[in-house]
């Protein structure tokens, strides 16, 4: 395709990889990145990790200056696509014209309670910048806290607030990280949770019954639960109403092919887009998964068919209750793993599953490793384990 | 150009690793080590800028000499 002028929506990690690829692929044309929050990208990653567990001020998210050269619109969604005659609409009136269009309008916070549109009504969620800022001012004052969602952003929420000095019970359906992670990893990290002082209820079909100061969640077995302080951790959901009437949804959602593509002028990555995985068609709301899909993306618009495919392998890491865990390959794994080393600490491991089709997940858990090394553990690990016993769970 | 490390912010992740790898590694330690600061060329430049990039604590610059 020979754009010459090529429009983002989306100015998270995806959008910024794919200002900097289309650059770094020779795209030398007017481009233009339009993202709703009103900062340039920052880490989201940290935003519940290093942010919200340091007390070093506000700036471990904080990412170098973008050098890609596009014309960039902060605070600006967009509101409409008209693909047919390929502009997109903004909110307050404008349009912009492409040639080329990259789709990275990323996704937002699920909720128990409905639109945050009319205001906080006691239910805090962290995705942005502005949610992380405001849960730490609210954690300084150690008021009791409850989160919704035992995945891993529930986790890393909870060991932040309990390391704030609060009172912290995790809502969870299922034991924590078990349907991200598997069992065994789960296991390692509740067990640090609960040492750790965190307060686990199981339960499913949490609801928030009141709203306001103390609200209240109810559970399907009835356990009514109330806390100064609710932080809803129950997923994400794709950006894609900006799209409705495109003719670009399936199903309501966004489908990328290996290259990125919706079709020839129009690609989508990041937290947005189904792409095909070894796994079927996945989305994967990861910041290397984003930065992946990003690189492939730009230069599927750019080279198309010639672009090569994506060939994805999750790079994901999570840090709670003092367990750095870094981890290369499908999740979540099942059953015990082969045990590659021991680290210095206790708890310092290096672990790897096969999977049946051959391919394999490495985890480390408090242990430094690169991760190309990381990489080739996955997948190659079976002449590394080969003198290696399985660790009993 | 020149590649500058925030060696307290650095977590380890390597994905520098991944993106520059003729420039940069993690050692046994698991400690970054800069193998090349000073790039220039079109190419390096390019690693170095991905390499920035993707570190998720932004504990790498590149700045101009």
């Amino acid at each position: 395709m020979t754009a010459r002028r090529i429009v983002v929506v989306g100015n998270g990690i995806a959008g910024l990889t794919a200002c900097d690829s289309l650059r770094a692929a020779g795209f030398d044309g007017e481009l233009t990145v339009v993202g709703a929050e009103r900062h340039s990208p920052y880490s989201r990653p940290a935003l519940s990790k290093a942010l919200l567990h340091g007390g070093d001020g506000l700036a471990a998210h904080e990412l170098p200056a973008p050098t890609h050269g596009a014309d960039e619109w902060l605070g600006v969604s967009a509101t409409r696509l008209d693909a047919g005659a390929r502009r997109v609409m903004l909110d307050g009136g404008g349009s912009l014209p492409y040639d080329g269009l990259v789709i990275a309008s990323g996704s937002r916070a699920r909720r128990l309670g409905g639109s945050a549109e009319a205001g906080y009504d006691g239910e805090l969620t962290l995705r942005t910048l502005e949610d992380a800022v405001r849960l730490k001012e609210l954690v300084a004052g150690r008021p009791s806290v409850m989160v919704v969602g035992g995945g891993p952003l529930g986790m890393e929420v909870a060991s932040g607030c309990l390391h704030s000095g609060c009172d912290v019970t995790l809502v969870t359906d299922g034991e924590p990280l078990v349907r991200q992670l598997g069992s065994h990893l789960s296991g390692i990290f509740t067990a640090a949770a609960r040492t750790s002082g965190l307060r686990i209820v199981n339960g499913s079909k949490a609801r928030l019954i009141r709203s306001g100061t103390t609200p209240q969640v109810a559970l399907a077995d009835g356990t009514v639960l109330e806390a100064d302080l609710l932080v809803s951790a129950v997923g994400d959901e794709p950006n894609v109403e900006w799209l409705e009437g495109s003719g670009l949804l399936t199903d309501g959602v966004l489908r990328v092919d290996s290259r990125g593509r919706v079709r020839p002028d129009i690609v989508a990555a990041g937290d947005v887009a189904f792409f095909p995985t070894q796994r079927g068609l996945s989305r994967v709301p990861l910041w290397t998964s984003a930065i992946d899909q990003a690189k492939a993306a730009a230069v599927g618009l750019l080279l198309g068919d010639e672009a090569p495919p994506l060939e994805f392998q999750p790079y994901f890491w999570t840090e709670a209750f003092g367990l750095s865990l870094k981890s290369v390959g499908f999740t979540p794994v099942e059953g015990t793993p082969h045990f590659l080393e021991q680290g210095a600490g206790a708890a310092s491991a290096l672990l790897r599953w096969e999977h049946a089709d051959g391919s394999g997940t490495a985890a480390a858990i408090n242990y430094r490793i690169p991760i190309p090394k990381l990489r080739r553990l996955a997948n190659t690990g079976s002449q590394v384990a080969r003198a290696a016993e399985p660790v009993t769970a | 150009m020149r590649i500058e490390l925030d060696r307290p912010r650095c977590e380890g992740h390597g994905l520098c690793e991944e993106a520059a790898p003729a420039l940069m590694h993690l050692d046994d330690d698991g400690e970054l080590v800069i193998d090349v600061p000073e790039v220039d060329g079109d190419q390096a430049v390019a690693a170095a800028k991905a390499a920035v990039r993707v570190c998720p604590v932004a504990a790498l610059r590149l700045v101009t000499v």
